[in-house]
């Protein structure tokens, strides 16, 4: 099964992609983009009250929630977001500790994982190299749809030095980024507690769909 | 350094201003910047394009508490169409500010402020609501 774990709609403020013109072109591009599902990972907030359940019907596409938060240590996607998570952590707060939010997520029934963590400034490998790295961090995202250059390349060292698991997303901002990075999994997902459960138990990798071509990374 | 505004002048309306009547050449005017090349039609049927609401400008950009803050960035900004504008319509244009909030990129920690102009016709109709971002850091 593969799902982008990494996605902006319109519900964010540096995006314009509607969910279900996201769903429209995952649907014409079947062929060369094979998403099961996206993960919606709104910067800095948890909006659960949206209904996608007619969206996924009619497309054939599961849609998971998560959110991307913004820590001392860069940006981080959260999955299994619940009450005591928002009860926790001010979503919308640009300086939560990575550490504490790592760990409470987990405790709490979630899981965070950094992302795009070779970008200066909010990736993870920046502050590695000035700051102790962080316990309980399971996975990174290792490929990135929307980093520049090099950038998905300086995470591999992260993944050597530390163990972590690869995910991937594509990050996307625009509806014709969607799907281009995902992440395979070995195991069916259908819902966000299924998800939380594979990103811990392992078992997937990240999958590369520009260029019309698969490159999977393990 | 970061900039940090005050939350609290969030929904704080800041300007409110009656426009002048809108003519058919300042309509006319502007379908021809935009290129249109189609010739207008007769003065009973003109309307503006959607974007001419743009050129709405209260007598305040910007609320007095960020008027000091120099270095702001035009980070673009949302419209929602209203009723179209017809020559003679008198336009209300009220300013509040809409939201402020922060966020990290590359270069480092931004403010963001929102500033929501709701722009309305003689009769009370609602001709457009834009929401101007701006970025401060």
């Amino acid at each position: 099964m593969i799902l982008d774990l990494h996605t902006h709609s319109d519900a964010s403020d540096d995006s314009r992609a509607p969910v279900e013109t996201y769903l429209k072109w995952l649907a014409r591009k079947r062929d060369v983009l094979p998403i099961d599902g996206i993960v919606l990972t709104e910067h800095r907030q948890w909006n659960p009250a949206q209904d996608y359940r007619r969206l996924e019907d009619h497309y054939g596409i599961l849609i998971l929630r998560g959110a991307e938060v913004e820590t001392d240590y860069g940006h981080v996607l959260v999955y299994g977001v619940n009450a005591d998570i928002t009860r926790r952590f001010d979503f919308s707060d640009v300086r939560l500790a990575a550490q504490e939010v790592i760990t409470a997520v987990t405790h709490m029934g979630g899981i965070a994982l950094p992302c795009h963590p070779g970008r200066p400034t909010i990736g993870l490998c920046a502050h590695y190299a000035t700051k102790p790295p962080i316990e309980g961090v399971v996975a990174v995202e290792a490929l990135n749809g929307g980093s520049r250059r090099g950038e998905n390349e300086r995470v591999q060292h992260l993944i050597e030095r530390y163990g972590y698991r690869a995910v991937g997303g594509s990050d996307s901002h625009l509806v014709s980024h969607i799907g281009i990075c995902a992440t395979e999994f070995d195991r069916d997902i259908h819902d966000v507690e299924e998800l939380v459960q594979a990103l811990h138990a392992g078992g997937y990798r990240p999958v590369d769909f520009r260029n019309g071509l698969r490159q999977g990374a393990r | 350094m970061t900039v940090s505004f005050d939350r609290s002048i969030i929904g704080r309306e800041f300007d409110h201003t009656e426009l002048e009547p809108i003519t058919a050449e300042e309509i006319l005017e502007f379908i021809a910047v935009t290129g249109e090349t189609e010739p207008p039609p007769a003065l009973a049927d003109l309307v503006a394009p959607p974007t001419f609401v743009v050129r709405v400008r209260g007598q305040r950009f910007v609320p007095p508490n960020l008027a000091g803050v120099t270095s702001g960035l035009d980070a673009g900004k949302d419209i929602e169409f209203g009723v179209p504008i017809r020559p003679g319509d008198v336009l209300t244009s009220v300013s509040t500010v809409h939201d402020i909030y922060e966020k990290t990129g590359r270069s480092g920690i931004m403010s963001f402020v929102v500033l929501r102009t709701v722009v309305t016709n003689q009769r009370g109709e609602q001709v457009a609501v834009i929401d101007q971002r701006m970025m401060f850091r």
